[in-house]
Order: C-alpha cells, then structure tokens, then sequence
C-alpha cells in the first residue's frame, strides 16, 4: 500500500469543505448522497461485500493499494468503485472480459441490452428482507479468547517505528505514521480484536488485546503544538506497542 | 473467506489493475459495474433501494440526538451511557453496522472531545448516519489531530485556550459519539425538545447544540 490514505498531520492541506447557508454560517445540513451515484457506489460496495468473499480489513487495504496517482485525483467514492472492481476481479466474481464488454457497452450506451436477461440470484446474494437484520448484527470484532493483556492502565509504551506490520513489508496497519516512535499512556484496555495486520492479507483474525492510548501534543508535534494540555487518543493493538521504561 | 486468492503480498502492484479498464465518468463506471453484478445475479436492486433508503431516511443524527436527550434528563441512563455505550445505546433500538463497539466521551467546562479517522472514515453509523463529506476529507483528516483548534474555529467553535482538547482519532472498530453539555436555560424542556436542539457535528465534537433564543 502507498500510505498516502495515512494523512494524519500531513501538512499543505487548505480549509475544512464546509457546507455553509445563506448567512455564511456553518450548517448541518447536506444531503447523505450528494449524487445518485455516490449512493450506487457505496451500496455496491456493501451489497458485494455481503458476498462473504472478503472482510473489512481486506477491502480497506484495497482502497490502500490504489496507485498513488489514482489514489490522490480519485474522490472519495471513486476509490470505493475502484477497490471494489479490483477485487471482484481478484476474488474471480467477475472476469476481466466480461467488465470490458460492460464498460465498452456503458461508453456506448447500449447496456440497456443486457438488462431483460433472465437473471438467477446467486445463493451468497443478500437479499432485500434480510437487509435490516444484518444491518442490526453488524461485524463485531470482539473475540473471545483467552489472551490477557500485557499493559495496564497508567503504562508508559512506546509504539513501533518502522514497519508495524511485521509479516508484509508495506503491509495494511491501522497505525498511523504520526505516532510512530511515540510515547504515550494506556488509557483504557478494549478487549481482544480481531488484528487488522493479519486480516486484510487473508492471514487470519489473530485476535489481540487492543488499547487506548493517549499521547500529549506535545509528544506528537513539539513545541509548536497547539497547546501543550491538548492529547490525541488512539486504538493501539498490543503489537504496535513496547513498555517504555520509566 | 475465498480461498481463491488470497492477497499476501501487494502483487497487485505489479500488473494491470482491473480498475484503470473503467470509464472516466464516474457515473458510467458504477453503472457499468452494478448492470454486470446484477445480471450475475451477485447483487438485488431492491437490496441497493433497501440501503439506501434506510441510511437517507431512517439512520442518522435524528439517533444520537435522542441518545444525548435522554442522557441529559436521565442520570441513570447517562451513567450507563458513559459505563457501557454499546449496551445504553441498544436501549434505544441503536445497533450493528459501524457501531458494534460504541464509546461515548463527555464534554465538561474543562475538556472538549473532537471525532476524526485519520486512516479512512470511520464514524458511529447507528447514531450519526453516514459521514458527511467534509469528516472524510484530506482536509479534515490530515489537520484535526495537528491544529484541532484551528479546525474547530473553521466551524465557528473558538476556544478557550485553558479548556483541555481531546482529540479521538477512530484507528480500530471503536465508534465515538461526544456527549455535549446541555445549554444553559434549558432546565424545563422535555426529552424530545431537548433532542431538537442536539446538532450532528456537536456530537462529532465540531459544533455545540443549539441556543435558546
């Protein structure tokens, strides 16, 4: 992956995109979709993902593994549809021939002649009834295991440097370079979850004690942080994590 | 999970990605891809119609609103709140998809808590919908854990440079969901006019509730 969706701090970025009303004034209001496609794009994605042919990690560390060139000119949608794509062609639910043949009907606008054709659920499809139910169970990834946790609450740790995936070089991580090499305290233990290290490489959930942690501005930015009272929260799996010795 | 192929190294790097095969107009490629997924049979029309219907209509910050409503009127509730998000929530028919692990931080004269996912965009669909576009943006994404109260004053939110920020940023399958402080002269309103004054970015922890005029 590019490590380009780990923006964390990244500077040179301008103003917030606020919507705004008449007044000027910041509002709360703007629709879910703000295009018809935007919402067929992001109902694709979950109605594909409900195939049961990938997890969530996977499909993250997807949109991770556009090419940087993509990844940056993409909007936000665009990189869904696009890590959708690869991975329906990856995971051979679709081939490559038949997408050419829809996109060259699509440019053409001729796919209207492939939609009176006899269509057969697939048995994994999620069908319409079920929708609310699954929407209502969701993907927990609490698991229970017997793996306690090595820190407490009050520990000083310092996280990884280099590499926080330890099997895959460039590998999926949900630790974010800003606070690599960084000390901070455990706030809080949030029992054992599944790993997404492993889980987006198709390695296995390897469920593992996850915590929160704080790290003071200061530690993260220096002295030109904001303020030095202010402290960012992160959820840290223990692999991320050393004791930092007192 | 397909044992077909699984993605142990980024292989993929290395030849023709799939995507690149689409249409330059975003709208042509979703269309392209959800005919062919239809006519396989992998998806249902009426399962997309379902979806979205259910996330512009019926899940979104109208939910959290009524959370924090009752977490104002109802000590026990908001200590359960604070105790056991996952569990008060539940209590209010508020569940499952992005957020099945929900924590809920409390805004005091002493400590405000900000929401941001740095990596991607997660955020606490149960309670606040989906994310609107500017929680998703660069923008919002790269500076909030840097110079939140330079983003918080884009939103009109300046603050007091003695209140204590704590900024959450969502890197696991933790969902937060900022309890604000109820406005002052609100002592005789109900629960569901309470829930009318609760805004969504103030739950996101980038705006305060409404005033009483």
């Amino acid at each position: 992956m590019s490590r380009l969706h780990d923006m964390g701090g990244r500077f040179g970025d301008g103003l917030i995109p606020l919507p705004r009303d008449a007044e000027n004034e910041v509002t709360n209001f703007e629709p879910t979709f703000k295009y018809k496609w935007h919402a067929k794009a992001w109902a694709i994605t979950l109605a594909a993902g409900a195939l049961g042919e990938w997890n969530l990690d996977i499909s993250r560390h997807y949109r991770e593994c556009l090419p940087p060139k993509d990844y940056i000119n993409f909007s936000y949608y665009e990189k869904w549809l696009a890590a959708l794509t690869n991975l329906l062609i990856d995971k051979e639910l679709i081939s490559l021939n038949e997408l050419k043949e829809y996109v060259f009907a699509a440019e053409k606008g001729t796919l209207r002649k492939f939609s009176d054709k006899d269509v057969k659920l697939d048995q994994r499809t999620w069908l319409a009834k079920d929708v609310q139910k699954t929407l209502g169970w969701g993907g927990p990834s609490i698991r229970d295991t017997n793996v306690s946790p090595v820190f407490n609450v009050g520990d000083k740790v310092i996280t990884q440097n280099y590499n926080p995936n330890k099997d895959i070089s460039g590998g999926h991580t949900r630790l974010p370079k800003y606070a690599m090499g960084r000390v901070g305290v455990i706030n809080s233990y949030k029992n054992n979850h599944v790993f997404p290290d492993k889980n987006a490489h198709g390695l296995g959930e390897n469920p593992l004690p996850l915590y929160t942690v704080e790290f003071k501005s200061s530690e993260l930015w220096g002295e030109l942080a904001e303020s030095q009272n202010d402290s960012i929260l992160l959820d840290l799996w223990e692999p991320y994590l050393k004791l930092f010795p007192n | 999970m397909s044992e077909k192929k699984n993605i142990t190294d980024d292989h993929h790097h290395q030849h023709d990605h799939a995507h690149s095969h689409l249409p330059s107009d975003p709208e042509l490629r979703v269309k392209a891809v959800e005919t062919l997924l239809l006519n396989k049979g992998l998806i249902d029309s009426k399962t997309l119609d379902e979806l979205i219907d259910t996330y512009e209509n019926r899940i979104g910050p109208k939910n959290g609103a009524k959370v924090v409503a009752k977490a104002w009127v109802d000590p026990e509730y908001k200590k359960r709140l604070l105790n056991d998000a996952t569990s008060a929530i539940r209590e209010l028919s508020y569940q499952g998809r992005q957020g099945e692990n929900m924590v809920v931080v409390e805004n005091t004269p002493e400590t405000h808590n900000v929401i941001v996912c740095t990596l991607c965009s997660c955020y606490p669909w149960p309670v606040l919908g989906i994310p609107p576009t500017w929680y998703k943006s660069d923008e919002y994404r790269s500076r909030t854990v840097r110079e939140p109260r330079k983003v918080l004053l884009e939103f009109g939110l300046p603050l007091d440079p003695k209140v204590q920020i704590k900024v959450w940023d969502s890197t696991a399958e933790i969902r937060y969901l900022v309890l604000p402080m109820r406005p002052k002269g609100t002592e005789n309103m109900n629960e569901n006019e309470l829930a009318e004054l609760v805004t969504r970015n103030s739950m996101i922890g980038t705006g305060l509730p409404k005033e009483i005029k």
